[in-house]
């Protein structure tokens, strides 16, 4: 049963962790903490079952159409609400993304209507069974892909010249503009990236779960995988991801399935109070 | 000197007049809702703005809530996501007290606001501790965690279908319609935005102005921040929480969904809508929120005619549609009027005054 | 065009302090050092922050007057640009990246060069500044201040500008290093030509290095001349420079 339930754990907090991972890329880069994250979790499920059921693509020109549909989204959505929001408080910046949220849900429902709908990919469906663990080949197939994109992702951040220029604009603006870097360029495509990576992790919960709406609370769990694994850390993100995964899968198995949720925010809430910048995080406290 | 003081005379006047009316409009306004006519002509359901006495009511309550929030947020500068949970506090104490343990009425909206100035001083506490986004997400925690409780208050005492709630009478007078509830709650109102205009005139409520603004500047005034900011979460979980047992009890039945997090947006969205840190604001946001969805219902032609879009926006999926004219008008607000509609109305008078006296 | 950058009628203002330069004119001839000089606030690193398009960052903006680098017109153009048409900056508060390795600073810098040249320029920087060789992967923010001063001005250096401009090197330096990183620039003037506009405080410092100077004062151009004009005028210095640095230098002009 442990092994089970640890298993699952790990893979949903995969998949928790690439959607964190999009959360810090916006994060450092923009200072924007996006509660839209979760919408755009939703947004790469439904753009998913566009691709795969209404446009009839084959899966590899799904997953190609999903990449770019989301990253120009998330492009799009920098140009127009937050770079005109530079230097404005924090509040209104969180205020923003909150709006944004309602408005990309609305949008979403107007579209395909407010019911769910199923997502059905090429991705195997059976199971491997280890021992007594019974892995589900979509969960692997998840962990497996969430874990490349973070490879993938860790790579271009390290290896690659916009990878140097985001993390130098991220270091300092000032310095970067000074430098000769393309600011808000760079802030653009970190936008790209979280969108993207958000929109991945909503095309893995939308096939094993269901492409609705609702997909958005789970998404926010990014949130508290941020908070918990120290905020502007990008292996903070990948762990409190991993972490926020094992807990609620523990606390849905061993104390009831709706509690996994508040024992996550619990958990925040003791994070915040005493050790407020998570496990990785640096002392700064926030802004506001 | 004499056409001055002819002048502020006049103005005085005037004053007393727009106050005269505006108390007339209030007070005859529920019979043109209830009896859909005014000094005896017949009004459409266009002229009426779609509204029924029951929204109206509604509206009254929302605007407890977005006082309450703006009280908090745009006053002291402490930001809280998750407003809805006090209202489920309220709502709870309120089950269990009126509901359960059959206590009258007034007495249940008592324990309401005790329990929501406890359960928000709680809440607050955090703010001891981490400041600015840290913050928020604590009140989005608790906003979590409260529901939870509610939840699982609902379904261990009552069942899926929901809370009922009864009895709602003051002495004798029983709130069996919808306009005596109106005028209950409209005193309500005024009592409420008139304590809270007080509470920021005394010294300890100018010094939350200025804790917003400046911590060491309220500190050097000569008040503790922090014993203020939980006395500030109190009072405004208080009235929120007062606000959600009369929800409660006007809607005569609730479940825990009713207080979700998109629930609580829509409080945060009133104040940004109405200006943030003004009381008229809240008022004019709660007055948004619901003239919103009346007027585009209004606009929506009868269904069996409505083509494409305008099926789509207007009859189907009108709830969403509302939601998604409610969403940019946050946004557009917040990118070109951020003090919301009563920071544009200050900005257009100061306009018109500085014209005036040329 | 024999002017590298030349500043006309120049009016800045500051959302919340108000005018800051008047009337400014300014120019630099092409491969010439230049100073600006003045006291602090008389408007040294507004000039350089008009010049640089840094301004809006400040909450500033041009209100009148003309900026060409190069023959071309600067205004409207966003700072990140003027960095790639040719203008190098080191900032005041030297502005390195912190939490990134030297020579991770210096390839940021170096972003602007065509590929193959990235491994030449690291070297070039190295060659002027071992120290920076001998740090090249720690992390910037751990050196000391004068080794963040050479990175800053590597990491301007390396793209190979045609003008670079220089804010208040000298601020929190030893004497000794400060010394030391002016020979550098010199050595790069004579070298490669590059047009300087240094603004230093140290005005005594600032003379010996430069060929000619402009004196701000309250925001206007109060006098220019050539260095040794201005060290051989104790007048001039006493009201523009400030004592101390107006007798330091004319005993050095009196040797």
């Amino acid at each position: 049963m442990f092994g089970q339930v640890l298993f699952s754990g790990l893979a949903l907090g995969s998949i928790y962790g690439l959607v964190a991972l999009g959360f810090t890329v916006i994060f450092k880069a923009t200072d924007v903490f996006n509660f839209a994250q979760g919408m755009f979790v939703v947004l790469g499920a439904y753009l998913a079952v566009t691709a795969i059921s209404l446009l009839g693509l084959p899966f590899p020109l799904a997953i190609l159409f999903l990449v770019i549909a989301s990253a120009l989204v998330g492009a799009v959505i920098h140009i127009l609400l937050i770079q005109p929001l530079s230097g404005r408080p924090m509040l209104s910046v969180i205020m923003l993304t909150i709006a944004l949220s309602i408005v990309l849900r609305s949008v979403i429902e107007l579209t395909y209507g407010p019911q769910g709908r199923t997502l059905s990919t090429p991705l195997p469906m059976g199971v491997l069974v280890v021992g007594d663990v019974r892995m589900s080949y979509l969960h692997l197939w998840a962990a497996l892909v969430s874990w490349l994109c973070m490879a993938i992702f860790g790579a271009f951040f390290r290896f690659t010249s916009v990878g140097l220029l985001m993390r130098a604009t991220a270091d300092g603006h000032e310095a970067a503009v000074v430098s000769g870097v393309n600011v808000n360029a760079m802030n653009r495509v970190a936008w790209g990236i979280g969108t993207t990576l958000a929109a991945i992790g909503g095309l893995f919960l939308g096939q094993l779960q269901i492409a609705s709406p609702e997909l958005e609370t789970i998404g926010l769990l990014a949130l508290p995988a941020v908070v918990i694994g120290g905020m502007q850390s990008i292996p903070g993100a990948i762990i409190g991801g991993l972490l926020v995964g094992v807990i609620e899968q523990m606390a849905s198995a061993y104390i009831s399935p709706k509690s996994s949720d508040i024992v996550i925010y619990l958990l925040l809430l003791v994070i915040l109070m005493v050790r407020p910048w998570g496990l990785f995080g640096q002392r700064e406290l926030g802004r506001v | 000197m004499n056409t001055n003081t002819s002048l502020s005379r006049g103005q005085a006047w005037q004053k007393w007049l727009w106050r005269l009316l505006a108390v007339a409009v209030l007070a005859y306004l529920p019979v043109v809702l209830t009896d859909r006519a005014a000094f005896g002509i017949a009004l459409s359901n266009m002229q009426l703005l779609n509204l029924g006495l029951t929204q109206v009511n509604l509206m009254l309550i929302a605007m407890l809530g977005a006082l309450s929030l703006n009280y908090l947020t745009g006053s002291a500068g402490l930001i809280s996501i998750g407003h809805a949970a006090f209202y489920a506090t309220g709502a709870m104490t309120a089950a269990i007290t009126g509901s359960q343990l059959g206590w009258p009425f007034p007495l249940v909206l008592l324990s309401a606001a005790v329990s929501g100035a406890l359960v928000g001083v709680l809440a607050g506490l955090p703010s001891l501790r981490v400041r600015g986004l840290y913050f928020v997400l604590s009140t989005l925690a608790v906003h979590h965690v409260i529901v939870y409780v509610f939840l699982e208050y609902q379904f261990k005492f009552f069942d899926v279908v929901g809370i009922p709630y009864a009895g709602a009478k003051l002495g004798g007078w029983e709130l069996n319609t919808p306009i005596r509830w109106y005028f209950f709650l409209l005193a309500l109102v005024v009592l409420v935005y008139a304590g809270f205009a007080a509470s920021l005139r005394t010294r300890e409520g100018r010094a939350m102005q200025a804790m917003r603004d400046h911590e060491l500047a309220a500190t050097s005034m000569g008040v503790d921040v922090r014993i203020l900011r939980l006395k500030a979460f109190g009072l405004s979980s208080a009235v929120a929480s007062v606000a959600g047992a009369l929800f409660a009890y006007l809607l005569t039945n609730v479940t825990s969904e009713a207080f979700g997090i998109t629930f609580a947006i829509q409080f945060i969205a009133m104040i940004i809508i109405g200006g943030m840190g003004s009381l008229p604001g809240a008022l004019v946001g709660a007055a948004i929120w619901l003239l919103l969805p009346s007027i585009i219902g209004g606009l929506a032609p009868r269904s069996s005619e409505a083509v494409g879009l305008t099926r789509l926006f207007l009859v189907e999926g009108r709830a969403q549609f509302v939601q998604l004219i409610f969403g940019m008008l946050v946004i557009v607000l917040l990118i070109f009027a951020p003090r919301g509609i009563t920071g544009l109305g200050r900005d257009i008078r100061q306009l018109l005054a500085s014209w005036r006296g040329r | 065009m024999s002017a590298a950058l030349e500043i006309e009628g120049l009016s800045v203002a500051y959302a919340r302090k108000g005018l800051a330069l008047q009337d400014v004119n300014l120019s630099v001839p092409k491969g010439g050092i230049v100073a600006l000089l003045g006291a602090n606030g008389a408007g040294k690193t507004t000039l350089i922050r008009a010049v640089t398009g840094l301004l809006d960052l400040h909450h500033g903006a041009v209100t009148a007057g003309q900026i060409r680098f190069g023959g071309q017109s600067m205004l409207g153009v966003p700072a990140h640009k003027r960095v790639r048409l040719g203008m190098g900056q080191v900032p005041e508060g030297r502005l390195v990246f912190k939490h990134l390795s030297v020579e991770d600073n210096l390839r940021v810098g170096a972003d602007i060069l065509p590929r193959g040249q990235l491994h030449e320029g690291l070297e070039a920087v190295y060659t002027l500044f071992p120290r920076l060789r001998e740090r090249r992967q720690q992390a910037a923010g751990w050196m000391s201040g004068g080794e963040q001063q050479m990175l800053a001005l590597g990491r301007a250096m390396i793209g190979r500008p045609q003008l670079l401009l220089v804010d208040e090197l000298s601020l929190g330096l030893a004497p000794l290093i400060v010394k030391d990183i002016y020979k550098q620039l010199r050595v790069i003037g004579e070298t490669l030509g590059t047009t300087m506009l240094v603004v230093e405080q140290n005005a005594r410092l600032a003379l010996e290095f430069a060929e000619s100077a402009f004196i701000l004062a309250g925001g206007r151009i109060a006098f220019s001349g050539t260095s040794a004009e201005i060290a051989a005028s104790p007048a001039i210095q006493q009201s523009y420079l400030g004592g101390g640095a107006a007798q330091a230098a004319g005993e050095e002009a009196a040797q």
